[in-house]
């Protein structure tokens, strides 16, 4: 059983819907930072494995900056843009209950999701001030939101996690778990 | 017809002087002050509904019934959101059941990191905003798309 107090029903329920905040959002981007490297370095490391056994020769990747550049940022490309475009959310995004919307909370598009990833890469090079508007913006949106029209929204059924979280606990006073009581 | 001539007239006449008299009587009553002043409590307590329920064939009156028609007509989403089911999960071996069928350590670790996660946002939010002089002006920004949740909505941070 878990020691983890049950939150408060203001932060579970009802939440699925709502603009995200910046924290999820960190964290989740966060997580497919991390997940997209190790990916990409699990794929070079495979590829390097494959080239040596084809042609006997060793070849690393690392040690050719401009091309290594480039498949990196195509890969990153590539990760987020066909994650967007097929379920609105990152691996990182399902990780935190996450997802992307049009502003009117409608699925977007393929298109929406290129905008977001080039936008995503505009947005990291404001140094941090084109992801302010999470937390100053209305409808908190980031500038890679307003170049794609997307907002991001809390996704996971909260609902549900109240009644586990609920469930999880020994059982209200005076009354034991159910395996401890009498047939 | 009557065999006595003086006996038919008498006869027609008290039915011709029936028919005017009867509706004026009727039209002077009234009836309402005459319920009035009927006891009907005392008439309920002298009914004896043990006695008309045995004569009612209830078999009949439940075939009769259409139990669809009934059910189309409740809302059972308003019945439905009268239930505490935080409680009932609390207080039955419901809860047991939800958590032997859909806990794994997986997904305490994700609703604790989601939950944790929402609460540091409301922090983020509130006091970015309270910093620049605008807490109370996030009070009245939209929850989230107007596809997903109520316009008249505000958020409640």
């Amino acid at each position: 059983m878990t020691t983890v107090p049950v939150p408060s029903a203001a932060l579970t329920v009802g939440r699925q819907g709502n603009y995200a905040g910046a924290v999820s959002r960190l964290a989740a981007f966060a997580a497919d930072v991390g997940a997209s490297w190790g990916l990409y370095t699990l794929g070079v490391a495979l590829l390097n494995a494959a080239l040596k056994l084809v042609s006997g020769h060793s070849f690393t990747l690392s040690n050719h900056q401009l091309p290594a550049f480039i498949v990196l940022t195509l890969w990153e490309f590539l990760y987020f843009t066909y994650q967007w475009a097929v379920s609105g959310k990152t691996l990182g995004m399902a990780i935190l209950g996450l997802q992307v919307v049009t502003r009117e909370g409608a699925p977007i598009s393929g298109r929406q999701a290129v905008f977001r990833t080039v936008g995503l890469g505009l947005t990291l090079l404001t140094a941090g001030i084109g992801f302010l508007g999470i937390v100053y913006q209305r409808d908190r949106r980031a500038l890679n939101d307003f170049i794609a029209g997307t907002a991001v929204v809390y996704d996971w059924d909260a609902r549900a996690a109240r009644l586990r979280w609920i469930a999880r606990k020994e059982g209200p006073a005076g009354i034991p778990p159910p395996q401890e009581r009498r047939v | 017809m009557s065999p006595n001539p003086i006996g038919n007239r008498v006869e027609q006449l008290a039915q011709s002087l029936a028919e005017h008299i009867v509706p004026m009587i009727v039209d002077a009553i009234d009836i309402d002050s005459i319920i009035d002043k009927v006891d009907v409590e005392k008439i309920i307590e002298r009914v004896d509904v043990d006695e008309i329920v045995e004569r009612v064939d209830v078999q009949k009156i439940i075939e009769r019934v259409d139990v669809q028609k009934i059910i189309e007509r409740v809302d059972i989403n308003a019945i439905v959101n009268q239930i505490d089911i935080d409680s009932l999960v609390e207080q039955t071996e419901l809860g047991s059941i939800i958590a032997r069928s859909t806990t794994g350590i997986l997904t305490e670790v994700l609703d604790v990191i989601r939950a944790q996660g929402v609460g540091l946002d409301d922090f983020i939010l509130r006091w970015g905003n309270r910093l620049i002089g605008r807490g109370k002006k996030v009070r009245k920004w939209p929850k989230g798309p107007p596809l997903l949740v109520a316009p008249q909505a505000v958020t409640s941070i």
